[in-house]
């Protein structure tokens, strides 16, 4: 910056950014050495956020689920079964279909989204084992999900919402679905990171959990890890997976007594 | 796609079970591994790996580029995954996208390490020639020429191999008095610099079959699995990616299992592809 400034070139953009980044690094230093720095959020390192979940925002669905965790809003739809495209192949067992994409106003800069393009697979992947697929053979369900605003944890809240809406359009699953994911920094683990925190973390986790038959249905792990610090990640990821699942739960209840009243 | 009959099904499920795959390898035993090196003279650095009759082309090319203005001391690195249809029909055209982002996505996540760069294989800011200015874009690119199973162990095999024999050509900046024109560069043609591979990982997929888990399933071997375990293990015995693939839940207790038991088989097979290139660099010379 000092060659800039003999030079007489004035920049505020690069300036600003410089800054940021000083102050970014700053807080990841806090998060990687300190025990426990509150979060910008107030959170403390193993505090999710507070979790809102409802079912049936569009009616035009066979079920659907909205999900709202701090500033990540996601809304899944759910059709079908229906008769699987022609060009398809028989098969005795029913296909899931599953399609993540994201608003374009859903990221800080526009169209950013597209960059997770990978998030259809992972949410397949994460629900098929759950789903009972031979109760609906010759068919289809299509599970969509539509991010409305990326506030970090996105595809864990994808999962969970998905399983929700799968819950609500009444197809048979072996047991709900639930994912959290931490995010490594130096010595600590954070639970349930935001955007800014995911973009800054040495390392994440993700698990997808089936919270009644305590089984692992998804596990992806990026940056590297020591065998004990992956074991206590996971079993923080199971745990707060078990308490989603009773929100998720709760929330079915809500609504069956809602409809038989 | 492959097809079974029952009979041929219950005789690999069987197999795994007592312990003798149908190539007669024990569960815990990689196939024939063969390496090449500098297959592509006109990519930086590339290797060809054979394992079994799954063949893997790896090439790496580095060019220049302007980094990312969020990172700006960091060079940046892209990896591709492209799936041939001479290695099978059902790849032509679309067929093979969905798979060739699986693959992409998960070496990617084992090799290039957290955002914040740490635990990456590739170090980004030994890519970058001026701060802010000019950085070197590494193009890892691997195409699958034939598929027999265990892809992904294979294609991070062939880029490991393919690192280590690239040369990234020593440039000459020659730095303009007014610092905010474009640098100009001088390329050499004929000075390399060696590139530093010892904290590429190699990744290990168990497949689980039945009760008991294989490494280095053939295609066969695969279509009989419940779930696989990708674990990506560097040379210091840690775990620097992980992947599921299959639907079948896991019990926990199996997936802590499954690393330890690939932590361990990593250590013997980077051990195995070292030896491996080294034979490979003095052929070529």
């Amino acid at each position: 910056m000092s060659a800039q400034a003999g030079t007489g070139t004035y920049s505020p953009a690069a300036a600003a950014g410089d800054k940021r980044r000083e102050k970014r690094e700053e807080l990841r230093r806090h998060l990687a050495e300190d025990a426990n720095w509150p979060r910008a959020d107030g959170r403390s390192f193993h505090d999710c956020r507070p979790a809102f979940m409802q079912t049936g925002p569009t009616t035009a669905a066979s079920g659907s689920a909205y999900a709202e965790f701090g500033k990540t809003k996601v809304i899944v739809s759910v059709f079908g079964p229906r008769e699987s495209k022609k060009a398809m192949l028989y098969s005795d067992v029913g296909r899931l279909n599953c399609n993540v994409s994201y608003t374009t106003f859903a990221t800080p800069v526009r169209g950013q989204g597209a960059d997770n393009k990978e998030y259809s697979s992972m949410l397949h992947k994460a629900l098929e084992g759950a789903v009972m697929l031979h109760t609906f053979p010759k068919t289809t369900v299509d599970v969509f999900a539509l991010v409305l605003e990326s506030g970090g944890s996105d595809l864990p809240i994808i999962i969970s919402c998905a399983s929700l809406a799968l819950a609500d359009a009444g197809i048979m699953m072996y047991d709900l679905v639930t994912s959290v994911s931490v995010s490594c920094f130096g010595k600590n683990i954070i639970i349930d990171p935001t955007s800014d925190e995911e973009a800054w973390q040495d390392g994440s986790l993700v698990v997808a959990f089936m919270p009644a038959r305590k089984e692992i249905t998804q596990l992806t792990l990026t940056g590297e890890w020591s065998d004990g610090k992956i074991t206590n990640a996971v079993e923080l990821c199971m745990d707060a997976c078990s308490k989603l699942g009773d929100i998720l739960r709760d929330r079915l209840k809500d609504t069956a007594t809602l409809t038989s009243e | 796609m492959v097809g079974l009959s029952e009979g041929e099904k219950h005789f690999i499920r069987g197999g795994i079970a007592q312990g003798i795959r149908t190539d007669g390898r024990r569960r815990l035993q990689f196939r024939a591994l063969s390496v090449e090196t500098g297959v592509i003279p006109q990519a930086n650095g590339s290797a060809r790996v054979r394992l079994g009759a799954t063949e893997i082309i790896a090439s790496v090319k580095a060019e220049l580029g302007k980094p990312n203005i969020l990172h700006p001391d960091k060079g940046k690195v892209s990896i591709f995954v492209d799936c041939s249809p001479t290695a099978e029909p059902t790849f032509e055209g679309r067929g093979s996208e969905e798979l060739s982002t699986e693959l992409s996505v998960a070496l990617q996540r084992c090799l290039l390490g957290g955002k914040s760069g740490a635990g990456a294989a590739i170090d980004l800011s030994s890519l970058i020639i001026v701060e802010g200015k000019v950085c070197w874009d590494l193009y890892i690119d691997g195409l699958v020429v034939s598929s027999d199973g265990n892809l992904l162990d294979a294609l991070a095999a062939a880029i490991k191999v393919a690192l280590s024999n690239t040369g990234i050509p020593k440039v000459n900046v020659s730095l303009s008095a007014a610092s905010d024109e474009e640098p100009e560069v001088d390329v050499s043609n004929e000075e390399f610099l060696q590139f530093d591979t010892s904290s590429v990982p190699v990744i290990v997929t168990l497949t689980k079959v039945g009760q008991h888990y294989i490494v280095d399933a053939t295609s066969e071997e695969e279509s009989q699995m419940s779930s696989a375990v990708s674990v990506s293990v560097n040379r210091n015995g840690q775990v620097c990616g992980l992947t599921k693939r299959g639907g079948a839940g896991l019990d926990p207790s199996v997936i802590f299992d499954m690393i330890s038991v690939a932590k361990h088989v990593s250590q013997q097979f980077i051990a195995h592809l070292d030896s491996k290139i080294s034979a490979a660099e003095a052929a070529a010379e």
